[in-house]
């Protein structure tokens, strides 16, 4: 994985194969600390062995590499990689990457990520919230909503795709996360 | 999201060209997303392909997306898949592949044999 936006872009291809229908994003950043969490309505998760990377649900190989990667990418920060299955069904992933941390990894374009998980998979809804303090939870991104507006065919424009591109880019640089001129770390 | 309403507007405005062309697909390009394509760049690939269809204003060329077709090793991968044709799967398929592909094999039906991975079932 090139940056942490790909990292997340492979979570929600997780959860969509778990099949889910509904998945939440929070982010925050605060301190030079990138948390994110994800949860979602699928199938949830057999066991705790899912950062093994012998650990796979998939039959075309018998390697799982997302989750190990994922970890070792927080954990060599001094952040962290938790996941654990919700009461009702589903699983809640949570990470935390220092990115001020030398080994950190290039925070990439995550208003690409869901831009994509947007074209992607029509039939999920991905909704992404910004935290702000301890409870406040801001909605960026629904793609419901977005999906009631532009139908398959004008979704593939790029006029159309750009404009939501830069409407979430526009909400993620109040906490701070502008791809064109990098996460401030000040 | 607050700019939902300008997103109708967009809309509005390619909803006009896009009347006209509404159809069957006839062909259908898949990008293998799995863990293994979005670490190789697959997403890059996807979007040039994206454009590409969009530019060329074909209503019968989608692109959509599946997971790993067990040959990680070849990521990024493609399959095209034209009606009354053999399936074609392409391996290591940046955008500047995706390009070639897309003006030789999608558009006029010539096989590129440089990124070919295999033919048929």
């Amino acid at each position: 994985m090139k940056d942490i936006a790909d990292h997340i872009f492979d979570i929600l291809e997780n959860s969509v194969r778990a099949g889910a229908t509904e998945v939440q994003v929070v982010l925050s950043f605060n301190q030079k600390r990138f948390f994110c969490e994800i949860t979602d309505n699928g199938r949830g998760i057999t066991g705790n062995e899912v950062t093994d990377p012998f650990v796979t649900s998939r039959k075309e190989r018998r390697v799982g590499l997302g989750l190990p990667l994922l970890k070792r990418a927080a954990e060599s920060t001094g952040g962290f990689l938790k996941i654990s299955n919700l009461k009702g069904g589903g699983t809640c992933l949570e990470f935390e990457i220092n990115l001020a941390h030398i080994d950190a990894k290039p925070f990439g374009d995550i208003a690409k990520t869901f831009i994509d998980a947007l074209y992607c998979w029509p039939e999920v809804r991905f909704s992404v919230f910004l935290r702000e303090g301890k409870e406040r939870k801001l909605a960026i991104f629904d793609s419901k909503k977005i999906r009631e507006i532009v139908n398959n065919s004008e979704i593939k424009q790029k006029e159309v795709r750009d404009f939501i591109y830069n409407s979430l880019a526009q909400e993620l640089k109040k906490i701070g996360i502008d791809f064109q001129f990098g996460v401030s770390l000040s | 999201m607050k700019n939902l309403e300008e997103l109708k507007e967009i809309r509005e405005k390619v909803r006009k060209d896009l009347e006209l062309r509404t159809g069957k697909h006839r062909i259908k390009i898949v990008v293998c997303l799995g863990t293994c394509g979005i670490a190789a760049g697959a997403r890059e690939t996807m979007n040039t392909l994206v454009d590409l269809v969009a530019q060329s204003n074909r209503s019968d060329i989608i692109v959509t997306t599946s997971g790993c077709a067990g040959f990680c090793e070849q990521e990024p991968m493609i399959q095209v898949y034209i009606e009354d044709k053999e399936p074609v799967v392409y391996g290591k398929v940046d955008s500047k592949a995706a390009k070639e592909i897309f003006e030789k094999h999608i558009l006029n039906g010539q096989i590129v044999e440089e990124y070919l991975f295999s033919k048929g079932k």
